[in-house]
Order: C-alpha cells, then sequence, then structure tokens
C-alpha cells in the first residue's frame, strides 16, 4: 500500500485536466455574455448582478468545506493518506471561495443599502465559516507531525461541519437584520435571470472542481516523489540527522 | 499456542515523505529480551508506540499476545515503561498507582497498589508526592505503574536515560526478574553494553529498517555492526 | 465507567491540592468583571440589565478557556497524557472524566463570578438562581465538551495556548447565543424561553457526540 496506490479521486483529477480546463473555458464564456445580456434590475442597477457571483460562489465555499469534513472522516477511518490530501485541498480552495463570498457580500451591500456590514445572517453563518476555515488551516499549519496534523484537521472539519447548521439556527435565533434579497427564498429570479445563474453556478462549481483537482495532483505528485526517493538506495553518510521525523 | 508473544511482520509507517519504519519483522519470544539499539530518528520509539497500541502502522501486521486488530485490547497486555514516567507530580506513590490501576480496571486496585509498593521498596515514601521524587526512585514507581495489569509484554524505551550506577543495576535486575516470570520484553536502549547484558536477541534499526540481528551478541560485535551499517548504503 | 470516576477523582484532587487552576479562573473572572464595568458608560438600571446576560458570558467564556488551557498542560508533565493513552480504556470515557473534572471546576468559578457580576451591575441573579443554574450547566456542558476535546488537540501544537481560543470561539457561537438568550429571558422577565434552551440542547448533544468519538482519534501518538 502506501501513497503510490493513489485512489480513483486522484486518478480521474490528474487525468480530467485538460478536459475540465477547456469546459472550465468554454462556460465561463458563456456566462459572462448572459451576465451582459442580461436585464438590468430597475432598483438595484449594475450591482444586481452579483446575484451571478455572490451565491454561485457560497456553493462552492460549503461544498469545499463539505468534502473537506468528508475527507477527513474517510481518512479517520480508512488511514488512507489520499483522503488527507483530498481535505487539505479541499479546506485551502475553499478558503479562497469563502473569503470571495464575504467579500462580494458588503460590496452589494454598500451598494445597494449604503453599509458594508449589517449582520446579515447568511452572511454571518458564512463569516464563521471563514473563521473555521481559518482555524483549519492554521491547525495544520502549527501542528508539528503530518500524520498528527492530519488528524487533528479530521477531527476539527468535523466538529467545523457538524456546527454550520447549529450556526443558521443560532443566528436566526439573534434575530440578525436580514438584507439578503428576498426572492432568493421563494426560489423565483425575475426573467432572463435563469441563465446567468445557472451558468454562474455551473463556472463557481466547476472553477472549485478544477482548482481542488489542481491542488490534489500537485499534493499526490509530491508524495509519489516522496515514496520514490524514500524508497532509492542510499549512498554513503558521513552523520545521521539529531532527532528523525518521529523523534519527539 | 505458540510461545511467541510479540509478532510483527513488514511493519510500515509512513506519511507523506516521511519514512519512520519502512518494514520490520520482529519475533519476541515468552521469557526473553529482545533489545533494539539504533541511532536517532532510525525509527525505534515509533515502532515500540506501534506494538504498545498508540499508533496505527500504515502497512503490515502486529500481534501482541493473543491481540492481532483489536488495538484497545492490545493495550491491555502491555506494559509500557518510558524514560517519562506518567507520573502525576501532585499525588503520592500510592495515589499514583491507585490511579493507573483503575485506569487499566484492576480488581482490588488498593490492594494492587499495596503489593506494588512492596514490590519495588517503596513502603517508605508512598505517602509522599511523586514530584519530590529523585530520578531513580521516580523510575522505580514508574517501573510498578507499568507492571500494575501484569502484561505478559513489557516495552522498554531507553529506560536506563539519567539513572546513577546503583538505580542502573537494580533496573536490569528488575528486568532479568520480569525475563524470569516469562514476560516477553523488548528494551529500546541506546546503552549497548547493557544490551548486551540483558539480551538474548538484539537487532539494529537504521532508517527505520532491521540492519543486522543477532543472539547473545557480545557489545563489542553490536557496536562493529552499528557503526559497519552507519557508513554504508 | 470507574474510568471516568477515577479520572475525575484524579483531576479534583489534584486541583484541590494545589487549588492553581481554580483560584486563577476566578480571579480572572473578576478582573474581567472589573474591566466590563469600567468600558462601560454609566447606563440605567434596565440597560445594564439587558446587557447582563451576553457580559456574564463572556466572562465565563474567558474563564473557561483560561481553566481548559490549563487541564491538559497538567497531564504533559512527565507525559502524562501519553500514560493515559496507552490505557485499554476507551478513549471516550477518558474524555468524559476530563471534560467531568472541567465542568465542575468551571461551575465552582462560576458560581463565585454571578454572585460578584450580580453585585457589580445591580442585578439580582439570585431571584432567578435556580433556572439561571440550569442554564449555565447547558451552556458549560457544550464549553468543557469541544472545550476539552480541543484543548487535547492545542496543547500538542506550536502555539499551545493561543490555539485553543482560535478552534474553540467559531465552534462556541451557538453554545454564546443559546446561553445569552436563555439567561436574559430568566434577567429581563423570570421567563426560561424555549427555544434557546432547544439549541443548547442540541447544540450539546452534538459535541458531547463528537468530543466523545473524536478522543479516539486525538490521543493516538
Amino acid at each position: 500500500m502506501g501513497a503510490l496506490q493513489a485512489s480513483t479521486i486522484e486518478r480521474a483529477a490528474v487525468r480530467g485536466r485538460l478536459p475540465s480546463g477547456i469546459a472550465l473555458g468554454l462556460l465561463t464564456a458563456a456566462w459572462l455574455v448572459a451576465v451582459a445580456r442580461a436585464p438590468l434590475d430597475s432598483v438595484q442597477g449594475v450591482l444586481q448582478k452579483i446575484l451571478y457571483v455572490h451565491p454561485p460562489l457560497a456553493f462552492a465555499a460549503y461544498l469545499g468545506f463539505g468534502l473537506a469534513a468528508l475527507g477527513g472522516a474517510l481518512f479517520l477511518w480508512r488511514g488512507d493518506e489520499a483522503y488527507d490530501r483530498l481535505a487539505r485541498s479541499a479546506a485551502e480552495v475553499g478558503v479562497l471561495f469563502c473569503t470571495l463570498v464575504v467579500v462580494t457580500g458588503p460590496i452589494w451591500a454598500r451598494g445597494t443599502w449604503g453599509r458594508w456590514w449589517s449582520w446579515d445572517p447568511r452572511l454571518t453563518v458564512t463569516l464563521l465559516l471563514w473563521f473555521v476555515y481559518l482555524a483549519y488551516l492554521l491547525l495544520r499549519a502549527f501542528t508539528e507531525g503530518s500524520e498528527r496534523s492530519a488528524r487533528f484537521a479530521a477531527v476539527y472539519g468535523i466538529a467545523g461541519l457538524a456546527v454550520i447548521p447549529l450556526n443558521y439556527y443560532a443566528i436566526d435565533l439573534a434575530g440578525g437584520r436580514s438584507m439578503h434579497p428576498q426572492n432568493l427564498e421563494s426560489g423565483s429570479l425575475g426573467p432572463g435571470m435563469g441563465w446567468p445563474f445557472l451558468l454562474g453556478v455551473g463556472v463557481a462549481l466547476l472553477a472549485f472542481a478544477h482548482l481542488l483537482a489542481r491542488r490534489i495532483e500537485v499534493e499526490s505528485l509530491r508524495a509519489r516523489l516522496a515514496e520514490r526517493l524514500a524508497r532509492a538506495p542510499r549512498g554513503p553518510e558521513s552523520s545521521d540527522p539529531e532527532g528523525g521525523p518521529w523523534a519527539t | 499456542m505458540s510461545s511467541i508473544r510479540v509478532e510483527a511482520r513488514g511493519l510500515e509507517k509512513r506519511f507523506g515523505p516521511l519514512v519512520a519504519l519502512a518494514g520490520v519483522d520482529l519475533e519476541v519470544p515468552a521469557a526473553s529480551v529482545l533489545a533494539i539499539v539504533g541511532p536517532n530518528g532510525a525509527g525505534k520509539t515509533t515502532l515500540l508506540r506501534i506494538l504498545a497500541g498508540l499508533a496505527r502502522p500504515s502497512a503490515g501486521s502486529v500481534r501482541v499476545g493473543d491481540q492481532r486488530r483489536d488495538r484497545r485490547a492490545a493495550r491491555g497486555v502491555v506494559g509500557y515503561i518510558g524514560h517519562a514516567t506518567f507520573l502525576y507530580p501532585a499525588l503520592s506513590a500510592r495515589e499514583n498507582l491507585l490511579f493507573a490501576a483503575r485506569l487499566y480496571g484492576v480488581a482490588d486496585p488498593a490492594g494492587r497498589a499495596r503489593v506494588l509498593l512492596a514490590e519495588q521498596g517503596l513502603d517508605a515514601v508512598a505517602e509522599r508526592p511523586a514530584g519530590s521524587f529523585s530520578r531513580g526512585l521516580a523510575q522505580r514507581l514508574a517501573i510498578a505503574r507499568g507492571l500494575v495489569h501484569d502484561p505478559e509484554v513489557v516495552l522498554l524505551d531507553e529506560p536506563f536515560t539519567g539513572l546513577d550506577p546503583g538505580s542502573a543495576l537494580q533496573l536490569a535486575r528488575r528486568i532479568q526478574r520480569l525475563r524470569a516470570d516469562g514476560r516477553a520484553i523488548v528494551l529500546v536502549t541506546h546503552d549497548l553494553a547493557q544490551a548486551a547484558a540483558l539480551a538474548d536477541r538484539a537487532v539494529v534499526l537504521l532508517r527505520g529498517r532491521v540492519v543486522h540481528a543477532s543472539e547473545r551478541a557480545s557489545a563489542a560485535e553490536l557496536e562493529s555492526a552499528w557503526r559497519a551499517h552507519l557508513g554504508g548504503a | 465507567m470507574s474510568v471516568v470516576a477515577a479520572i475525575l477523582w484524579k483531576d479534583l484532587v489534584t486541583e484541590w491540592r494545589s487549588r492553581d487552576r481554580a483560584v486563577a479562573m476566578a480571579v480572572f473572572a473578576l478582573l474581567v468583571v472589573i474591566v466590563l464595568h469600567f468600558a462601560l458608560p454609566a447606563g440605567r438600571a434596565d440597560e445594564l440589565r439587558r446587557l447582563a446576560p451576553g457580559l456574564l458570558w463572556i466572562t465565563y467564556l474567558f474563564a473557561a478557556i483560561l481553566g481548559l488551557n490549563r487541564a491538559f498542560a497538567l497531564e504533559l508533565e512527565n507525559e502524562a497524557l501519553s500514560g493515559l493513552a496507552l490505557a485499554p480504556a476507551d478513549r471516550g470515557f477518558v474524555f468524559l472524566g476530563k471534560a467531568a473534572a472541567n465542568f465542575v471546576i468551571l461551575g465552582a468559578v462560576q458560581a463565585v463570578a454571578g454572585v460578584f457580576f450580580g453585585l457589580a451591575f445591580g442585578v439580582d441573579l439570585l431571584a432567578v438562581a435556580a433556572p439561571l443554574a440550569a442554564v449555565i450547566a447547558l451552556g458549560s456542558l457544550g464549553i468543557c465538551s469541544v472545550g476539552t476535546l480541543f484543548s487535547a488537540v492545542s496543547v500538542r501544537t506550536r502555539y499551545r495556548e493561543v490555539m485553543l481560543p482560535l478552534l474553540l470561539l467559531p465552534l462556541l457561537v451557538p453554545v454564546l447565543i443559546g446561553a445569552v438568550e436563555a439567561s436574559a429571558g430568566l434577567v429581563e422577565s423570570g421567563v426560561l424561553r424555549w427555544r434557546p434552551l432547544q439549541l443548547l440542547i442540541v447544540t450539546d448533544a452534538v459535541f458531547l457526540i463528537v468530543s466523545f468519538l473524536g478522543f479516539e482519534f486525538v490521543l493516538d501518538e
């Protein structure tokens, strides 16, 4: 066993590089066209078009953390390093999308309501998710020993995932003033908004998947290289390093 | 029932670019001592941790006592004595043993603590806080703690570190008595002389692999084996 | 289960002999109350009563984090934590023992700090002492469960004490909100609101399960 036996995810990630890259390019082009042609909202003007950017990014941000938690759980269960690579990559890509969500939200709010931040429930929970992401990545960075770091992060990922629905309920209870457009709740967008929105979601998810795959690819290549180096016959060494990788 | 109480086959421990163990095979029969020597970073502590049930191997199998898959049950038959004592300084010697006995689910913890204190000659200091003990005294208490559940396998991780010659002699005698009791003992040590004196079998571990194994080796033999492998491929 | 009792006994006896953790937590809590008092502009009694629950829980939260950091620091001496990891006991029970000890010590500190808080802010907490104690207990349960789990984690990272609040605070938001809203209902109108209580109970259950199961993986080396 060992890192050479890549999981199917990793193989798919590597093989899908060109097709997903092309698809992403095409889809983004289509999306840009659709956004440009989408009708201007009478009240909000151009700023309303953030609808085609912000929610799709949010889907990806939440998906990212879900995958990080899932990857961690699978790693704890199976012990296969490939799952930890998935978790780490998902978290690194996901935090990027989460940052964009937390940035585009206030941009829209400022333009429409005149205030940068208003403790809107959905945005607040996403901000909390951002902090969970950050804590997750800091935990990985500051734990010595990569296996220990993987285990700790996996446990934190699961706790972080469990807290998301709890946070939604909690923030709702605390009664933040919702500034999110209500049309999303009723599930009906205006005419001419359907396509750019759907394409936007497609672009965001595909971009997430593509970046995730690239990240996984880098990590798995790194692991395979390390394994090959470890198995290679060694030349004479003058001295052994003080304290090996597992020394405490 | 074979008399091999500890068996490891193809043990590997790796994560990412780091390889701690690259395929280790071991056998330790009952009533014998296996010494593991090697430089820092060779993987000795990792190996011991896996045998103790503290870590999962990446590959390979390990059997401790009759336990193969259940790490938790394996921990129940293993006594671990490291260079850290696992003692709570605020608790007395008796309380430390009492706690360990309850932790291991020993029947009649108080009685067991009494027996162990007597065995190790700690009756005089039984009520003193463990934090006030000298290194030798603490080591004796740590040994008592490690044996609280009467384990058939005893793992010792560099136990001679920091001991004065008197205490070291006592420890060596203790190990011989454990061996005579029928336990399977694995002794990790830097001290080639002690390894040679105490061990029935000795292996040299280097970069996660067993590079040399011998029966009843002398210290000189171990030393030359070590040097030979440190210089070569 | 005797493992739980053994660990609870050990932690409480150790704490009783030195009392350093509880005293430090209590003094810190009192200082926080005083600082909060000076930080707020002088206000009318009803204004203070509205703010009181939130301020009380800030005090409790900070004291708890201080205490949790210490909880596993004492296990690092002589690598006692490894001693716990070596035991054949189900590690979930080891977790319960530690969490229970944290809960008891935190509870003692909360009682003292609560009385002082009531005096400092002129809020009569004793009138609703019984239901408030229940709310505080539920809140502490949430804090001590994931708090114990992640203090075992943070104590083995490079920036031990700093890591714990970073890990814990994003997770504790539901506990904080539930506890504050429930306490607010009691302080303002003597009524125990159901919705925040429900949030607390659900959160506590989720956190207890995650911590109980997760501790297995946290104790490995």
